[in-house]
Order: C-alpha cells, then structure tokens, then sequence
C-alpha cells in the first residue's frame, strides 16, 4: 500500500525500480479523485502534467542516470506558489484565471530532484485566515471529522497529506498557517527560518512574516523536503547565504533544556493541558529538561500582528487592479470603476477587512499610533524570545488553543484570530518552529505540539521532534476515511 | 485610542479604492472597531527608546546584482493574463480625455 509509505521509502522504491514513478503518481491519482470528493483538499489536480513528468523520471531511469533526492514522490503545492503555465488563485475569485508566467524557485528544486507536482491545494484567500473557509472557490474538511475545518490558511495541503493523497506538500505560513493546519490534521508542518526558503514564485501577503514551508506524515520526509528547498536563492532579496545544514535527524535531546511559557499559557483549556503535559513527560523521558521561562510578552504578538500583517498586506495587494492580470469587472466603464469594481467583486469579505485595517494603520495620523508602536512592540518580542533561548535551547507550547473545530461555528474575526494565539510571535521573531503530533481529543482529534528554536536552529528543532515522534508515534495513525480500492 | 465611525471607513474605502456596499461599511465598522480596541493593549507597553523593527534577522544588508539582461518573460505570457489587451498592449479605459 503506498500511500502508507513514506516519501523517503516511496523514493528509494522508484529509485531502486521496484517501483516505477508512473506507478507510483497513479495510484496517488486514483486515491485522489476517490477520496476528494468527501475531502476537498484540491483546487486542481495535475493529471496530465504529473504522468508525463513521472514518466521522464522513469525513462532517466532507463537510461542508468541517477535520480533526484524526491524521485517519484507526489506534492502537493498550497495554490499561491507558482507552476508555469497553470493556475495560481490563491483561494481568490480575482485570480481564477490567473496563469503563473513562471515555476516558483521551490517548484523549480523539487522538479530538478525528480519530485512530482501532483496538484494545486485549497486555502483561505491570499492566506488570510485560520480554517480555509476563506477560500473563494471551495470548502475544505478535515480528514479526522469531516464536519470539522482542516485548519488555516494551508488547509488544503494538510488536509491533502493527512488523507494520504500525498505524502508531502508545501504551504505558506505567515502567522501559523502550516503549524496549525498540521495539527488540525495530526501531521508534521515546519515554519522553517525566515528566509531559509525562497518565496520567489510565492504570491506575497505579508512579507516581512510569509515563509514557505512542508508537510508531511513524519518528521523524516520534512528533513527530506528541506533538503532540497532550504537553499539560497538569488531571486528573493530576502534569502539567507547561509550553507545548507545538515537534515539528519537522529541525534536526540538527551541534555537538552526544554523552556515552557507556563504565564503565557495560563488560559489554555483542560484537555489539551492534559496532553502538553504528557508530551512533556515524553520529552523529560528522552533525557530532555524542563525549565519555565518567561515569554508573557506574547500576549502582545496578535495585536502586533494584525497591524503589521495588515499594513503589509494592503500595500502588496495594492497589484490587484484588473488591469495587468485577474479578472476586470466587466461593467467597469472608468479607470477608477475598473479599480473599485474589481476589487470589490474579486476579493472576500476578510480580505477587504485587512486591506481596510492596514490602510488604517497606515494612514496619516495614525502611523504612530499603530504601525510604528507595532514596530516597537516586535523588537520586544523577539528580545523577548532571545531572553529565553538564553537559558534554553528549544521552547515547547502547544500549537493552538483547541482541537478542530467544526465548520461555521466561528463567525467573529476576532475569535478567528485568536485560534492564532500560540502560533504567530514566532513569526514575529522569524525563527523556525515546527508542529508535531501530540495526541488526541476524547473524539479523537489530533492536538500538535510546538517546538520553536533559535533563528537558524532548525535541524535543532526538528532533531527534537523526531525523537518526540520516535516516542509517540501518534503520527502514524490515519484518518477514518472510505477504503480507495 | 482611535474611534471607528462610518465616516473613517468611507474614507479608507476610498484609499484603498475598494467599493463596499452600505451593509458591508456597517459590518466593517462593527469589526474594525472590535479589532482596534483589542490592538489598543499595545498601550499598556512603555516602547519609549525602543528602536522599531524593520528587519526581523540583524545584519541583513540589501542585496545588490550586476544590471545585466536575464530571461524575461515574452509579451505573449504577460499579455495573456491581462483582461483586456489590443495590438500587443494592455487596453483600459480613457485615462487623458481630448
């Protein structure tokens, strides 16, 4: 059964040609267009342009050339990362018929290492949002619970892995929206550093905050994507010329300190207490300690968020004119009409919210007041954090407040942004976090455990949350979904 | 503390040039209000001498590339998502009137 392989064993299989890669993209087809329907995990599913990839893939076989790190391994894509020549909305009706003019630089990797991209995923529109139901175009449903959302923004590719369509898929996360999808769907997701993946080729939200980053069923195959995507590249100005660090996971975390923001977390519910303080027992039982540290200037990381998120948003979606690319309200008869009717017709309600909120910020007046006290409110934070990682080497939360919750049942933005509590100060601060499988809930929802560490640090912590996984391997269970035969 | 009324959002809909029904400026009102007033906890932090932060990684310098010609996208790719095109360019409406 592939899909309950691995994306490293499902690559040593193609690569040892006990499997071809043709295989290998049609059986991941089928399982898609048998389970979607429920799921919804896919705005577009590649059929045409995976079997011709695959079949490249297996005549570089053929020929006795080696193959790529990702030979024959399906991925999925969040829709804002860009494949030449098909369709990028970014979960947005003004991009329906947007065609992406060029591959992203990690689309680009993958491809050059054999991987094959297999489909577009859902989101909430321009990843503004928490539970996908932003997206324009369609609804998402977590695989555990199919009343219940996947999370946000990139629930689509969480949703995609959990359900075993793939085994891998990328994302975006500007303020929690790989981690806490992960969670939801009880896979892996990694926030990797800020400018350890280039976004060339990712379409912007807020770009002092947006890192692309990959989901899978285990820690392993994240070390394995990262491998291939965490390079320097010359087309984001943002990128870091840092060499590309060792993946290898196995190290341990015997001697490692493990702080816990126990003042942050005072809110936090009975429930998913009760797992944060198994999975700390689990790491305490790996050799690591726990110490408490101070991180109570988190309560301050949403409200910062939403000002800098905003501000930043409403200049980059500014592009969004219908004049160059998008769709053009077709009774627009000014220049001005083109401008106001387009954008009113092809942007959601919580897009225009934050496009709203971040002129505010911005305004004249006003600037002070919000985006330039924000500012200042950020380099506490990240003091904040350099504090704490002065006395530890890894920080340990959960990933967000409560389980999945199901469709519908959160109408307040504000309530909305709060699901984002655990998740956005690192973000803020541009350190590499990841979200692990931790448990579950009475009626079995997945609950995901945050491991966050110094800026570079990320095969710290993802070394930390292999061993976590070695441990509680709550990751390996599936969702209960229909048998594809 | 900011106060949110109608007026501040007609006039940020006319900023960001986003044409928003009367019931949409009613809810935007309500929810902006909201969002400000849970934003206003920033105030209880003293950031006097803070400096503001405009890169999150320290030591970042810009980033600087020899101005040569590279591959660029043909007039085609870029034409074909543009709503409106005519002879090889991007068609809007009168800018200038004569």
């Amino acid at each position: 059964m592939m899909h309950q392989l691995s994306a490293r064993a499902l690559r040593d299989e193609v690569a040892a040609g006990r499997l071809s890669a043709l295989e290998v993209a049609d059986y991941f087809l089928k399982r898609i267009h048998a389970l979607d329907g429920d799921v919804g995990a896919f705005l577009r599913v590649l059929d045409a342009r995976v079997r011709e990839k695959a079949r490249a893939v297996d005549e570089k076989r053929q020929r006795g050339e080696p193959l790529g790190k990702l030979a024959g391994v399906p991925i999925a894509l969040k829709d804002n990362i860009h494949v030449e020549g098909e369709i990028s909305t970014c979960g947005s009706r003004f991009l329906t018929n947007y065609k992406a003019p060029f591959d992203a630089t990690v689309t680009r990797l993958i491809e050059a290492e054999d991987g094959l991209i297999i489909g577009k995923t859902n989101q909430d529109e321009f990843a503004m949002g928490s539970s996908t139901e932003n997206s324009a175009l369609q609804k998402t449903f977590n695989p555990w619970n199919l009343k219940c959302s996947p999370g946000g923004s990139s629930g689509g590719s969480a949703a995609a892995v959990a359900a075993r369509m793939c085994p891998l898929a990328l994302g975006s996360d500007t303020g929690g929206s790989v981690r806490q999808p992960a969670a939801f769907c009880g896979v892996v997701g990694l926030k990797p550093t800020y400018g350890r993946v280039s976004r060339n080729g990712l379409v912007a939200y807020a770009s002092s905050l947006d890192q692309i980053g990959p989901l899978a069923t285990n820690t392993d195959d994240i070390g394995l994507l990262m491998d291939v995507i965490g390079r320097h590249c010359d087309k984001d100005s943002t990128s870091l010329r840092w060499d590309a660090e060792s993946y290898a996971l196995e190290g341990g975390i015997q001697g490692l300190k493990i702080g816990v923001p126990w003042l942050f977390l005072e809110q936090l519910a009975e429930e998913p207490k009760k797992h944060f303080m198994a999975a700390l027992e689990t790491l305490k039982s790996l050799g690591a300690s726990i110490l408490d540290v101070d991180l109570s200037i988190l309560k301050y990381s949403l409200s910062t968020y939403y000002i800098l998120a905003t501000a930043e948003a409403s200049t980059n979606l500014a592009r969004f004119d219908g004049i160059r690319y998008g769709v053009r309200a077709p009774e627009a008869k000014t220049l001005e009409e083109v401008y106001e009717l387009s954008k009113e017709q092809g942007f959601g309600a919580e897009v225009k919210r934050r496009i709203l909120l971040g002129t505010f910020v911005l305004s004249s007046g006003y600037q002070d007041a919000y985006y330039k006290k924000a500012q200042k409110v950020r380099r506490l934070i990240i003091d904040g954090y350099k504090a704490a990682f002065a006395q530890c080497d890894l920080v340990a939360t959960p990933v967000s407040p409560f389980a999945a919750f199901e469709m519908g049942v959160i109408k307040d933005p504000l309530q909305m942004y709060l699901e984002d509590i655990y998740t956005i100060g690192i973000n803020l601060a541009g350190i590499p976090a990841v979200s692990v499988p931790a448990g579950f809930t009475t009626d079995k929802k997945p609950l995901g455990l945050q491991l966050m560490g110094p800026v570079k640090e990320d095969q710290r912590v993802l070394t930390a949350a292999y061993a976590f996984e070695q441990a509680a391997p709550f990751a390996r269970e599936m969702p209960p979904l229909k048998e594809v035969k | 503390m900011a106060n949110i009324n109608e007026a501040t959002i007609d006039s940020l809909v006319e900023l960001s040039r986003i044409r928003c029904s009367p019931e949409e400026r009613k809810r935007l009102t309500h929810d902006l209000q909201k969002i400000l007033a849970y934003i206003d906890q920033l105030n209880e932090l003293d950031t006097d001498g803070v400096e503001p932060c405009c890169h999150v990684l320290e030591g970042t310098t810009n980033v600087f590339r020899p101005d040569l010609v590279g591959k660029i996208l043909s007039r085609k790719t870029f034409l074909d998502n543009s709503p409106q095109h005519t002879g090889g360019l991007v068609r809007v409406p009168t800018v200038i009137k004569t």
